[in-house]
């Protein structure tokens, strides 16, 4: 199909001009883009707007858009074309004329001026910034200045001085310095932590060690020769606040092992690091009975190997355990029973060690001193040797003198008259002969000798036994924080530890050994335990600071 | 062939990111602080300085990507470098708090970060997705076209209601006049037609919703029913024809709008958090040494 297109425009003395353009194919496009037949530049035409193409021997002006066409001022999409029809695509006017010889189709263009200059855009058009109100560049200003003002310049008047900072800090609404914490204050803290600059003394300095000297005395583990290895340490090196979880003391293992597990040579200490392959094993604290002189005992102590063969407990005191313990129970004034640990072994409150263990409370139950089977509720007393035999001598001398009526052994005589010098002197001496006779069977055979280290004495007539001074050691491991509270678990007994019911002597060290210990702690390093194994650093069971525990004064 | 910022350069910045990200979380697993993990160890200090110094670089953007005589990278790899690198922020602050918060300024520092970081990542979500959906919405044509369109129709729908009367004129033209597409953010955000139009009843003239044209259309069915003759009838039903195709660009000139709305948003959310972030970083930064 041929396709003739006249252009005409009007010159500058405004007369037509045209030229023609001839073009052979089977449709004329129109549009706004370059590769168009029939380019126009109108940005109300779209890039493809519109064909014109024969169809059923008709000539057709077809469009895909949804404006269409305007055909002889009907808006059309598919219109078809005789010849004098107007056609209308945004300002251009197109004209159907009679097509010259040898065309099948003509068509007359008038160029206007630039048909898209004209448009305005619509203002009902706005871009998103017009119309979100604030520009970006003011939302980010007050932002910013907002943050700082509440967050920064108001708590900052805390720094001005007390008065303003109780002021602050006293208002539920001002913003006080509270909101520059990093983190919640210890509760051991929470009395001094509402004023920041108690501890805060000064700003942009660390926290000096005067400042928890205002409450605190501790003499450093360092008052010796570690001073030069912790150098410039402060408190709040290692107590640090402002910490989740709070930690106020600091429970890694370099704490202690950083330098434990590798100590100089002339240390004085033992290598400790890991508890479990880098810990030596135990040491025991033991009180060990030194004979000063004649019936005189001073208590030294001394630090042995707990699993040395020559270690044993020196109380002075006779005990058997295994007896005690008896599965079969044993014989008490109630009758036969089965006793258990806890009957003599109490905790002190707070449940960290046990009480000690006395005669009046734990042992006097069974262990009675009765001494005369006629009158089995008379009892000598417990401590004192002396007051023992002076107890017996006074208790015959009744019988003897009458003080007692029921006595057996009182003299018969006459109602009324007293006891002549002589009688009393015989009665009197009497009486002292029974006594001693039967503090020797109390002290040598039955009662005392049974606990207690008992010998005769030969050069003191009056007191001629000597019972060894009995002190039991409080604490066998006084570097060592230990809570038997904390260890009451559902899988451990007494016998976990204790190899009580085995223990046929009061020599026998029942402290565990640091096997025992192992069973359930482990690393400080969760993998290389075992399962039964909790993670235990060094500051689980010992102080960094020194602090004196037990017999150590 | 068009490269998108993600895919820039082999994605070379996602791996730079991820080299980061994990050798972050490599330090912190390795690392066995003597205090419970904070940003005040060793290692917090240093994630929180690498933190720091991503943040200020990554605001720094916004000034690049207005350098157009700069020579230093492209401004698509600076975009790429811009999205990978900081959402590794996400994991190296979140290293640095120690997993600690609370009701503090250094706990605001962080969670503005983290809404930059959404915002952001929404941003890069609507940038992939809504330009291509916008295209299609408009058939390829850009929106200058569709209102160039819509404008052709007002044209020619104003001529045609000229020759039916004054009446249909004054009709049509307040359609006209109060066509309005997205008045408010809101609504523009919906694609809400807020568009209304005159309408006399029983002498008095009143103004009536006109959303999609309904009450045009409503009103020119009414009037081609009562039509004398055939010739009024059949212009009112072009009119009709010319006011459903409006319909249908204003829909598409909805859709359009919405699409933009969406992909401009996030920006008003992005920049202003990334300026409070800048003062809450720098307050965190003064307060944890001032009171030491």
């Amino acid at each position: 199909m041929r396709f003739l297109i006249r252009f005409i425009k009007k010159n500058a003395a405004g007369d037509a001009e045209h030229s023609d353009k001839i073009i052979s194919a089977p449709a004329i496009t129109i549009g706004r883009a370059t590769d168009q037949m029939l380019h126009l530049r109108d940005r109300r035409a779209r890039l493809e707007h519109a064909t014109i193409e024969r169809k059923n021997g008709d000539v057709h002006i077809k469009t895909g858009t949804i404006a269409g066409v305007t055909v002889n001022g009907r808006s059309q999409r598919d219109a078809k074309l005789a010849i004098g029809d107007g056609i209308e695509v945004g300002a251009n006017i197109m004209r159907v004329i009679e097509p010259p010889d040898g065309v099948d189709f003509a068509l007359s263009f008038e160029l206007g001026d630039d048909a898209g200059a004209e448009f305005l855009e619509q203002s009902w058009i706005t871009p998103t910034s017009g119309i979100a109100g604030w520009s970006k560049r003011r939302l980010s200003w007050s932002l910013a200045a907002l943050i700082i003002i509440v967050a920064f310049a108001l708590p900052g008047l805390s720094l001005l001085g007390p008065g303003v900072a109780s002021v602050m800090r006293g208002s539920e609404l001002l913003p006080d310095d509270g909101w520059w914490l990093a983190g919640p204050v210890h509760s051991g803290h929470s009395s001094t932590a509402a004023n920041c600059e108690n501890c805060h003394t000064s700003t942009f300095q660390r926290v000096p060690d005067d400042a928890c000297m205002a409450c605190h005395t501790a003499d450093r583990h360092v008052a010796g020769g570690a001073q030069a290895v912790l150098g410039e340490a402060r408190c709040a090196s290692c107590h640090l606040e402002h910490n989740e979880p709070p930690e106020l003391v600091k429970q890694h293992q370099g704490l202690c092992a950083d330098c434990h597990q590798n100590l100089p040579a002339d240390a004085n200490l033992q290598n400790a690091g890991d508890f479990l392959d880098a810990h030596p094993d135990f040491r025991v604290s033991l009180l060990r009975p030194v004979v000063t002189g004649a019936s005189e005992v001073e208590w030294s102590i001394e630090h042995v190997a707990l699993a040395a063969a020559t270690t044993a407990d020196r109380s002075n005191l006779k005990f058997d355990h295994q007896v005690h313990l008896d599965r079969e129970g044993i014989i008490t004034p109630d009758g036969k029973r089965v006793v258990d640990c806890a009957e003599c072994h109490v905790p002190e409150p707070g449940g960290a060690r046990m009480l000690p263990v006395s005669m009046d409370e734990h042992c006097s139950g069974c262990h009675t001193l009765s001494f005369d089977p006629d009158d089995p509720t008379r009892v000598v007393p417990h401590g004192d040797p002396a007051a023992v035999v002076q107890s017996l001598v006074e208790y015959y001398s009744a019988r003897l003198l009458g003080a007692d009526p029921d006595a057996a052994e009182q003299r018969v005589r006459r109602p009324g008259a007293a006891l002549t010098r002589a009688d009393r002197d015989k009665a009197a001496a009497e009486a002292r002969t029974k006594a001693l006779a039967v503090a020797e069977d109390l002290f040598e055979r039955r009662a005392c000798t049974n606990c207690h280290e008992v010998s005769k004495l030969d050069n003191n007539a009056d007191m001629p036994w000597w019972v060894r001074p009995v002190r039991l050691t409080e604490s066998f491991f006084p570097h060592a924080n230990f809570s038997h509270a904390a260890h009451d678990t559902e899988v451990t007994s007494c016998n976990s530890c204790h190899a009580a019911r085995e223990s046929r002597s009061a020599h026998d060290l029942l402290m565990p050994d640091i096997e025992t210990c192992r069973d359930c702690h482990g690393s400080a390093l969760e993998r290389r335990n075992k399962e039964s194994q909790t993670p235990s650093t060094c500051i689980m069971c010992h102080s960094f600071h020194f602090e004196a525990k037990g017999n150590h004064q | 062939m068009h490269e998108s910022v993600l895919a820039f350069r082999k994605r070379r910045y996602l791996w730079v990111a991820l080299l980061l990200a994990g050798l972050a979380i490599l330090a912190y697993w390795f690392d066995d602080p003597q205090e419970p993990a904070n940003g005040g160890t060793p290692l917090g200090y240093a994630l929180g300085a690498l933190g720091a110094l991503l943040i200020l670089w990554l605001t720094w953007f916004g000034v690049r990507k207005r350098r157009y005589s700069s020579t230093l990278g492209s401004v698509q790899g600076w975009l790429s470098a811009h999205v990978y690198l900081g959402t590794s922020l996400l994991v190296i602050v979140l290293l640095h708090t120690g997993f600690q918060f609370g009701w503090n300024v250094h706990t605001l520092a962080f969670t503005l970060m983290m809404l930059v970081i959404l915002s952001g990542l929404f941003g890069v979500y609507v940038y992939m997705k809504y330009p291509e959906r916008m295209s299609e919405n408009r058939g390829g044509a850009p929106r200058i076209e569709l209102i160039d369109q819509l404008e052709d129709i007002d044209r020619r729908s104003a001529r045609v209601a000229a020759e039916l009367g004054a009446d249909f004129l004054e009709f049509v033209s307040s359609g006209i006049q109060r066509t309005q597409l997205g008045a408010t953010l809101w609504q523009r955000l919906r694609g809400h037609d807020s568009s209304q139009i005159l309408v006399r009843q029983g002498g008095q003239t009143q103004i009536a919703a006109n959303a999609g044209q309904e009450t045009a259309l409503d009103w020119l069915a009414e009037q081609q029913s009562i039509a004398g003759d055939g010739e009024t009838a059949a212009a009112i039903g072009e009119l009709s024809a010319l006011i459903r195709n409006k319909r249908r660009l204003l829909r598409q000139l909805g859709e359009d709008l919405k699409l933009q709305a969406k992909l401009e948003i996030w920006l008003y959310a992005h920049v202003p958090l990334t300026a409070g972030l800048i003062a809450a970083l720098l307050i965190h930064i003064l307060t944890v040494f001032l009171y030491w």
